[in-house]
């Protein structure tokens, strides 16, 4: 039985001893940061996707720290993925193992095929943000996409090439689940708006000489090439193809939305594909991201920033959500909170996500003109 | 029109390799020492020449600036990473990891001064025109053969009528004997890391203006430095000349029969018929163990 003492000691210790009640993960978290990791090529010739993808990742990272989002420091560690399925395995082991990272951020289709696996059994969640292969899509429960895939790009590129009379299509795709995916989607999809493939010609995703392609694209009396590659071999396929004597229209897709490609004068003409980015909108979110990105770097952002800027946002308002709530911020209480959620402020408008943890958003057809882009529909 | 097409495609990109090839293959017949840092003289020379050219400097200063860094780059690995080795101990090994940290360090110096795109110098000279039907040439193919056929006689009359050459061409055999002739082996070290490295520049210039250049380039010149060698005869200099452009011309002539993806493999199923059937290459010597 309780003394009139004991009740008064108890009644005066509860304000104190209430927080310190909370769930132990809960006081385990305090102080600790959360891990944001980072699987992107750093080093070879994709490295320059790298650069682009960590700095969206970093302008994110500034915003949430000067919100005070979270409860606990975001610290973000980096991973070289090297661009290739087996830097990306190496890496993502090496984030979940001995980073411990809560999230990964992660490029490239090769990369996220090899290392959505070790994540999914680590229960680690995936985002990705560059990589753009259709079977992306539902890799694994903890794999979430914020870029529209290609085969949507693709899709998106039909009406036009329905009107602008452009009905023999030459391909060169690199010879991976990218490369292939686009071959796959031209073929069912060219029929659709009565253009056809009239020649198909894959490599090998390190080739710098295309001299010889060159000669059989010629051959094939295309009326317009499509390629399928990334990093720098994009700038070796267009400047080899336009020396070597292809004067025809040059087509792709949302991978050469990089500087190096804008600054070739080869590169004049190129038609692509990419997500619709309004950087005039009025959105706070979008407003924000634009004002502080021209302001660092001095001009507009790109696809690329502004997907892992998402990516990284998405991480802190699934936590922030999760914090709320009192629940644990891991693998599976970020993936309940993400398919509670499902919408969220994004840069660039609302952005909704469908069951597969892929993002839904608009494309538009873009010309490269005197190193910028033009919308053309 | 597509074989004739092709081979001259070959012949311009073999006339490259050759060029990239013959750098390696004289450090390494002369002094037998396994120059990986070839690769980052050559990106060294490259980059050289597209930062002097988009600095506003003209063709000649920046083939010159290119020209300047790359002996340098080649007279410093000789004389603070090689020789230093070679005091102590000399093996493969240490030559090999040594050459590789330098690589990747100058692979990293290039990403911190120019970024991590892609980095080209856009002429007309490399724009193709039509000489025939069907049959498109562009300048460059002109002079990347020219310097190939120029700078390959200038440094076989080096290295056959000249006492330094003939110094040369013995260092890998007998540095002793060097002496008693009054010749220095160190001096004509010296001479063969400038000399090969001056010839990576030819072949950097011609690719920073066809096929552009990346931070990490190197490994890919290697490659190809070491399959001419291979193919040509370790140490020969003709061996590797030959080869390279015999590589070429068959990564080019071979999308005429099999799909483009076997392009660059074709190259190295020549290098494997070789170590299998002639392993001494076209132009060493078999050597009877």
């Amino acid at each position: 039985m309780l003394t009139r003492r004991q009740t008064l000691a108890a009644a005066m210790a509860a304000p104190v001893a209430v927080p310190l009640a909370a769930p132990r993960l809960a006081r385990a978290q305090q102080g600790q940061p959360y891990v944001v990791g980072t699987l992107f090529p750093m080093a070879g010739p994709n490295a320059e996707y790298g650069g682009v993808f960590t700095a969206g990742v970093q302008m994110a990272l500034d915003h949430i720290a000067a919100d005070r989002m979270l409860g606990r420091p975001v610290e973000l560690r980096a991973q070289d993925s090297q661009g290739t399925p087996q830097g990306g395995a190496t890496g993502m082991t090496k984030l979940a193992s001995v980073d411990r990272a809560n999230y990964v951020l992660v490029g490239f289709t090769g990369v996220s095929k090899a290392a959505a696996p070790i994540a999914a059994r680590a229960k680690v969640p995936m985002v990705n943000g560059g990589g753009v292969g259709p079977d992306l899509a539902g890799l694994s429960p903890y794999f979430w996409n914020v870029i529209p895939l290609v085969n949507l790009e693709v899709r998106a590129l039909l009406p036009w090439l329905g009107r602008s009379g452009l009905k023999k299509i030459a391909l060169i795709y690199v010879d991976d689940p990218f490369g292939n995916a686009i071959l796959a989607e031209l073929r069912r999809g060219l029929p659709e708006v009565g253009a056809s493939l009239v020649g198909t010609f894959s490599v090998p995703p390190g080739s710098q000489q295309f001299a010889a392609v060159a000669a059989k694209v010629r051959d094939a009396g295309a009326d317009a090439v499509y390629f399928a590659s990334y990093g720098a071999q994009q700038s070796q396929i267009i400047k080899q193809l336009r020396d070597n004597g292809v004067s025809q229209q040059l087509l792709t897709y949302s991978g050469a939305t990089l500087a190096s490609v804008a600054a070739l004068p080869e590169a004049e003409g190129l038609v692509f594909t990419r997500q619709a980015a309004d950087w005039s909108s009025d959105d706070p979110v979008t407003k924000r991201f634009v004002t502080d990105w021209r302001a660092k770097h001095g001009g507009d952002p790109g696809s690329y920033h502004q997907n892992y800027y998402n990516g990284t946002r998405l991480f802190a308002l699934l936590a922030q959500g999760l914090e709320k709530q009192n629940r644990p911020v891991d693998g599976d209480g970020l993936r309940a909170e993400l398919l509670r959620v499902r919408e969220f402020a994004f840069v660039g408008g609302k952005a909704s996500f469908d069951d597969q943890g892929c993002v839904t958003m608009p494309i538009e057809v873009n010309k490269l003109q005197g190193g910028q882009y033009v919308r053309l529909s | 029109m597509l074989i004739l097409q092709l081979l001259v495609s070959g012949i311009q990109t073999g006339a490259i390799y050759a060029l990239t090839a013959a750098g390696f293959a004289l450090i390494f017949g002369a002094t037998r020492i396994f120059h990986v840092a070839h690769g980052a003289t050559f990106a060294l020379a490259g980059y050289a020449f597209v930062g002097l050219v988009n600095g506003g400097f003209g063709w000649p200063l920046a083939c010159l600036g290119a020209l300047v860094l790359a002996v340098a780059f080649g007279l410093a690995m000789d004389r603070f990473v090689y020789r230093p080795i070679q005091r102590h101990e000399g093996s493969f090994f240490t030559v090999f990891v040594a050459a590789f940290g330098v690589t990747i360090m100058v692979q990293s110096l290039i990403e911190i001064g120019f970024g991590r795109s892609f980095a080209a110098v856009s002429t007309p000279l490399t724009r193709a025109h039509q000489l025939l039907p069907g049959l498109y040439v562009a300048e460059v193919f002109w002079v990347a053969v020219a310097a190939a056929l120029v700078l390959f006689a200038a440094v076989t009359l080096f290295l056959e009528r000249t006492r330094l050459g003939i110094g040369l061409r013995a260092l890998s055999e007998n540095p002793e004997l060097l002496r008693a002739y009054g010749l220095s082996a160190r001096r004509l070290s010296m001479i063969a890391f400038g000399l090969g490295s001056a010839l990576a520049v030819p072949g950097a210039v011609l690719t920073a203006i066809t096929t552009g250049l990346q931070p990490s380039i190197s490994a890919q010149v290697m490659l190809v430095s070491l399959a001419a060698s291979v193919v040509g005869g370790i140490g020969s200099l003709r061996g590797a000349a030959l080869a390279g452009l015999l590589l070429g011309v068959v990564e080019n002539l071979v999308v005429s029969v099999l799909d483009t993806q076997w392009s660059s493999a074709a190259g190295f199923v020549v290098l494997f018929a070789f170590i299998l059937f002639r392993p001494s290459g076209l132009f060493g010597r078999a050597v009877a163990r």
